[in-house]
């Protein structure tokens, strides 16, 4: 890939925790319109990697950037204002707050943004998402895959240039994970660029046209779905050999 | 009925303009105190309410407030209101620089952080009794040249309502919603594009600022002030008044604060059981009723509707439910 047309590319990070390196020299890149999903046994270190690629972790060392410029040791806030959004492994909405009011929070950190029009906007997004009928109701009172679904919302309202899924159908029901599976589609077809963390291979299968495998910290496999569950360091690494 | 609330504080606002013609001195004195307290309280629950962040060094920032203004006022001869806004911009500094030495620290750390920071003020004034007069109390220019409560209650009356107007301003603002996303999840509010540092300075200087403020006028009322302002004591009483009041609700824990400031006056004959009681009281209220004693009601009345409409409402949130 022409580095230039990356999205999003990381240059070697590395990130230990104590003595164990949870990400060891790993080398990615997102083109814009991409849905890449990213795989690997637990521990492999997909999280720390997002973490790292959204703010929330500071690599030891390596560089990220974000269409070309120089991100690293940006705080949290500063990668969601250039358009990185994220969801979390367990998810996290703010639980005490409405439906509506947790999907206003992002929007309304945007530059010149108006309550009216954020909440507007908003609403537009939870017709999407099918969450509108539930806007006055507090986020606790939704079910996972309801929350998974507004952190996703919540994610869209910073109209991000890629979005991170930590994890978007850990705990799922399947009718619901179909529902999340639709909706990332139809925004990735409409131009948003998607990395989605997962072990639901199968809902991997319907999403991704690109897998990256990493397993101790390391890239072990890039590419089409189909070429990559064929290669035999991904077949070790989930056999555990 | 669609503004049951606005009527509701027009009738408290004519209540309070006219208790001090109707009431004697004592009472308007109890009234002044509940008042302060009621800044305090308010100023408190913004921040452990709103933002989550439980500081137990509130009462040092209204010394600091008070020997700020009471200082300024004996050296240099400052006007006595320009003392109290210094009073309030150098608690609001304070309050920032602790809210960024805070800014990893959350729960018990924060609170044991704070507890200290409280101690070592109230033990810097105790000792400096050249500078403080130390427990002997500093002597302090009163507010207005009045033998009367009156004008003063007036005073305690306005500094609430501006209190109240600004952080009321405050929380229904934008930035009141990034405090409660704060309170909520960090890390989530982070990813939100909320500049969480920001957030959390910001409440520690308004509620620092106004606990400074509190403390001046306090000082310029009594016209004494001792370090016990600051003790733990005074820190456990307005944490009492805005958990009864309730938290996240400012015009209830100014409640809380009117309440217990009242009962303990009018339950004084009992002694130090009456406090007994004010435990027993934050107890239940923290076992059975979270969100406090006064802020339900509150968020009723800030809720109430037509009739007819409550129910349409209703009918579409369950219907919603279904589907």
């Amino acid at each position: 890939m022409n580095q230039d047309e990356a999205l999003v590319r990381a240059v070697r990070l590395c990130k230990r925790f104590g003595g164990i390196t949870a990400v060891d020299a790993f080398d990615f890149s997102v083109r814009q319109g991409e849905l890449v999903a990213l795989i690997g046994p637990n521990g492999s270190g997909k999280t720390t990697l997002v973490n790292m690629l959204t703010g929330h972790l500071n690599p030891e060392s390596g560089e990220i950037f974000l269409r070309g410029r120089r991100v690293n040791g940006l705080p949290s806030f500063e990668f969601a204002a250039l358009g990185v959004g994220r969801t979390f492994q367990m998810s996290q909405p703010f639980r005490r707050l409405s439906v509506l009011e947790n999907m206003l929070v992002p929007g309304l950190t945007r530059p010149r943004s108006t309550r009216e029009a954020t909440a507007a906007c908003a609403r537009v997004h939870l017709k999407f998402l099918g969450l509108a009928h539930l806007e006055t109701l507090a986020a606790r009172n939704l079910s996972g895959g309801q929350q998974k679904l507004l952190e996703l919302g919540r994610a869209l309202m910073l109209e991000p240039l890629i979005v991170f899924l930590d994890e978007p159908f850990a705990g799922v029901h399947p009718t619901l994970r179909s529902e999340i599976i639709e909706r990332i589609l139809e925004l990735n077809a409409s131009g948003r660029t998607f990395v989605v963390v997962d072990h639901d291979m199968e809902a991997i299968q319907r999403l991704a046209g690109r897998l990256v495998v990493m397993a101790r910290g390391r890239l072990i496999a890039d590419g089409p779905p189909d070429r990559v569950r064929e290669d035999q360091a991904v077949l070790a690494a989930y056999a555990g050999v | 009925m669609r503004h049951l609330h606005v009527y509701a504080v027009v009738l408290l606002v004519a209540f309070a303009l006219v208790y001090a013609r109707v009431v004697n001195a004592y009472w308007i004195h109890v009234a002044i105190v509940s008042m302060i307290y009621g800044i305090l309280a308010a100023s408190w629950a913004l921040l452990a309410g709103y933002v989550g962040q439980f500081s137990f060094a509130h009462m040092a920032f209204a010394s600091l407030g008070g020997y700020t203004s009471a200082l300024l006022v004996q050296w240099y001869s400052v006007a006595v209101p320009l003392g109290m806004a210094a009073g309030l911009v150098l608690s609001a500094l304070f309050g920032s620089l602790i809210g960024w030495v805070c800014l990893r620290m959350r729960g018990p750390y924060l609170a044991i952080f704070t507890l200290a920071f409280s101690e070592i003020v109230r033990i810097v004034l105790l000792s400096e009794h050249q500078v403080t007069s130390g427990p002997a109390g500093l002597r302090v220019a009163p507010l207005l040249q009045t033998p009367s409560r009156v004008p003063y209650y007036y005073v305690a009356l306005g500094l609430l309502a501006l209190c109240l107007t600004v952080m009321g301003l405050v929380v229904h603002s934008r930035w009141g919603l990034f405090f409660r996303a704060v309170r909520e999840d960090e890390e989530a509010a982070g990813a939100s594009g909320v500049n969480v540092v920001r957030a959390k300075i910001l409440a520690f200087a308004v509620a620092s600022g106004f606990a400074g403020l509190a403390g001046a006028f306090y000082a310029h009322y009594i016209g004494i002030l001792t370090p016990e302002l600051g003790s733990s004591d005074q820190m456990g009483l307005v944490v009492a008044m805005a958990v009864i009041g309730g938290l996240e609700r400012l015009p209830a824990a100014v409640g809380g604060a009117i309440g217990v400031e009242t009962l303990q006056e009018v339950l004084r004959s009992y002694g130090p059981w009456r406090f007994v009681l004010f435990g027993a009281l934050l107890l239940l209220t923290m076992r059975f009723f979270r969100n406090g004693l006064l802020a339900p009601a509150w968020q009723r009345l800030l809720e109430a509707r037509p009739v007819g409409s409550v129910l349409t409402s209703s009918r579409e949130v369950r219907k919603g439910h279904r589907a």
